[in-house]
């Protein structure tokens, strides 16, 4: 697969999608700002639904849809597809329950916003409508789950923060490979995020009586973030070395 | 001279001892050492032979020619090596110390109610190890990082699985399908994808069993080591078929 | 440049016993050891490998040391040569090697039609499967060799000393 197909798969589902993407940023922001102001059971609910049908479009409409021409879109849109499958299973089983911490606002808020700086970086950089990232795609739903998790980050389901993770990795792997610059953003956010929750779940869980002891998964954590740092740091530097 | 019922308590608490080193995955010829170590430390000579599945043993008490023999099954633990350790240093403490029973079978139960390792660690360190493991196998950076997460998910699958019971050999085949499923997106990309696909199955590789069943064969416990190792190519084979499903899926273009 | 492949080669062995080994449950104590023994052993196995020598000899050299080094390390932390052996071999089984036996089989499998592709693929199974059979073998016998050397030290590495009886 080369660098046109990959921008111009992109440029067919804008054009394509548009009034759909529309309607499902107006969406996000009414449940978000809902969740936010007054979180009834019933928006927790919803909310779960909300990011399903997300995780199911980008599976759909995105992978399997529009973006027919790339090689190995099946793989991708069964990755999505899994992840809205787990956001029911969450629902039925319970276990997310979006309570708010308050601990990390301004960083969660950032993230929630993330999708619009998508869009604005793409026109910064000199790309025109339907040619630029828009917020309705994967590396932007992943900043945006992010975010909504770590600002309701009481208890989080593990496999979607891994999950998010992967894609991260997967989305710098695209900066280097297929020139999207616009992916720096979520690999620059998900560091501090993986940093915060695992701190969170350290602190709750570790005690200097546990195996091992809370000294030791602080030094592991802060090494993991560092590595995943440094390896971040390094395609970028390789990266602006090849452009420049 | 012990008296029957004394016999029996000792004999109870070897049956214990031993099927829970058994099950903790220790080879065999240490399991037979300790117990008969134990056994010396309390007066009585003990007699082991394990099985994969039972401890038969028969106690003697040669001042008095009695004689006492129990069947236990091992149940199915996890494998410890700080059993290991502290189990067999224990028998070594009531060796030259000469400890009684009661203070024996207290400590035995103040060892193994300690924790377990935390999973959150075992998950992290199992995802850098894996990557490790892809980087000596030649794998390059990007590979070695999307082994990382691709592991991560898999090892949590693995986890979450065990905790709630699932069989064995289901456990493995999702574990190593999910594992390697997750890392064929290196195929997107111009990297050392075949590596990383190979090696994001390989932290199910039951290595300890392997060993283990080795060792036993070599130190003549043939029968043992060879159950060891049969179970633990059921196992691979298991990996194989989650880890083929994949291959199917994505080389041939299923998807 | 040849010093610094030999120590990274040593260091991502050592990250991979560990986290290997973690899964198995070894006390904390024994992380130390296990990650030396398995970066000095991994290492020397690339190094044999460089100088020319096959897969399975490497490996039982390799396995030696570790075997003879856990009896060392093993009586200060009071571990079983076991539990440090164990971990610390784990990098060092040939998973590639395993990989292409079951791949090759996939391959066989699918190729049954057309007899010179099934002879290289059978090729390629027996191969790959008995290299990886041969130094899974040569791996844990060679670490348990000084076992048999050392019977009385290595039966005694979890005695405490300080409760010996006369």
């Amino acid at each position: 697969m080369t660098n046109t197909v990959f921008w111009q798969t992109i440029a067919d589902y804008n054009r394509m999608s548009w009034p759909v993407q529309v309607l499902l940023v107006l969406a996000g922001i009414v449940l978000t700002w809902r969740l936010y102001r007054r979180p009834a059971p019933g928006v927790r609910r919803v909310m779960k639904y909300y990011l399903a049908l997300l995780n199911g479009w980008i599976a759909v409409g995105y992978y399997l849809v529009a973006c027919d021409a790339r090689s190995y879109n099946g793989v991708m849109a069964l990755f999505w597809g899994v992840m809205a499958a787990v956001w029911i299973y969450d629902d039925v089983v319970g276990y997310t329950t979006f309570e708010r911490t308050r601990r990390h606002d301004r960083f969660a808020l950032l993230l929630c916003l993330m999708p619009f700086i998508y869009p604005l970086f793409s026109l910064l950089r000199g790309l025109h409508f339907p040619l630029m990232t828009s917020p309705v795609m994967p590396c932007s739903v992943a900043l945006y789950t992010i975010g909504l998790l770590l600002a309701f980050s009481k208890r989080v389901n593990l496999f979607v923060i891994l999950f998010l993770c992967h894609w991260a990795l997967i989305g710098l792997s695209k900066v280097y490979f297929f020139g999207i610059p616009e992916d720096l953003l979520l690999a620059g956010a998900l560091v501090p995020a993986i940093y915060l929750f695992f701190k969170e779940y350290i602190d709750l869980h570790f005690r200097s009586d546990t195996k091992p002891d809370r000294r030791v998964m602080r030094l592991l954590l802060a090494a993991m973030c560092a590595g995943l740092g440094l390896f971040f740091v390094v395609t970028i530097w390789r990266q602006a070395a090849a452009l420049a | 001279m012990k008296t029957q019922a004394e016999l029996k308590a000792i004999a109870r608490f070897v049956a214990e001892y031993a099927t829970r080193l058994m099950g903790s995955g220790v080879h065999t010829s240490r399991v037979v050492r300790n117990t008969k170590r134990l056994g010396e430390a309390l007066g009585v000579r003990v007699i082991v032979s394990a099985f994969q599945r039972v401890v038969n043993f028969s106690v003697f008490d040669d001042e008095s020619g009695e004689v006492y023999s129990e069947v236990v099954d091992i149940p199915p633990l996890p494998i410890s090596f700080e059993l290991n350790a502290e189990l067999s240093a224990l028998s070594w403490e009531a060796y030259d110390r000469r400890l009684s029973l009661e203070e024996i079978e207290a400590r035995y139960r103040e060892i193994i109610a300690r924790p377990r390792i935390d999973p959150l660690f075992t998950l992290v360190v199992v995802g850098l190890a894996n990557a490790a493991f892809c980087r000596l196998f030649g794998g390059d950076w990007f590979a070695m990082s999307i082994v990382f997460t691709a592991t991560l998910l898999g090892f949590f699958l693995k986890q979450g699985m065990q905790n709630r019971g699932f069989n064995h050999y289901v456990v493995f085949i999702a574990s190593s399908f999910v594992a390697s499923m997750y890392a064929s997106v290196a195929l997107t990309f111009d990297t050392t994808s075949d590596i990383a696909i190979a090696t994001s199955v390989l932290y199910l590789i039951p290595g300890v069993p392997l060993i283990n069943g080795v060792i036993d064969i070599v130190e003549g416990h043939v029968l043992n080591g060879i159950a060891r190792l049969t179970s633990a190519l059921m196992l691979i084979v298991c990996i194989a078929i989650g880890l083929s499903a994949t291959l199917m899926i994505v080389k041939s273009g299923l998807l | 440049m040849m010093w610094l492949e030999i120590l990274s080669d040593g260091f991502f062995a050592a990250v991979a016993a560990i986290g290997f080994g973690a899964i198995s449950d070894p006390p904390m104590r024994a992380f130390p050891s296990i990650a030396l023994l398995a970066a000095i052993g991994h290492a020397l196995r690339f190094v044999l490998m460089q100088w020319g020598m096959d897969i399975a000899s490497a490996s039982l050299c390799a396995s030696v040391v570790i075997g003879v080094g856990s009896l060392l390390l093993g009586g200060r932390i009071r571990c079983p040569m076991t539990v440090l052996f164990i971990p610390a071999l784990l990098p060092m089984i040939p998973g590639m090697y395993a990989y292409r036996t079951v791949f090759s089989m996939i391959m066989f499998m699918k190729t049954l039609d057309d007899p010179t592709l099934g002879a290289e693929y059978l090729q390629a199974i027996v191969r790959n499967g008995f290299i990886t059979f041969s130094v899974i073998f040569m791996l844990a016998a060679g670490a348990a060799a000084p076992i048999f050397l050392f019977n009385k030290r290595a039966h005694s590495l979890t005695r405490d000393k300080k409760y010996l009886r006369k």
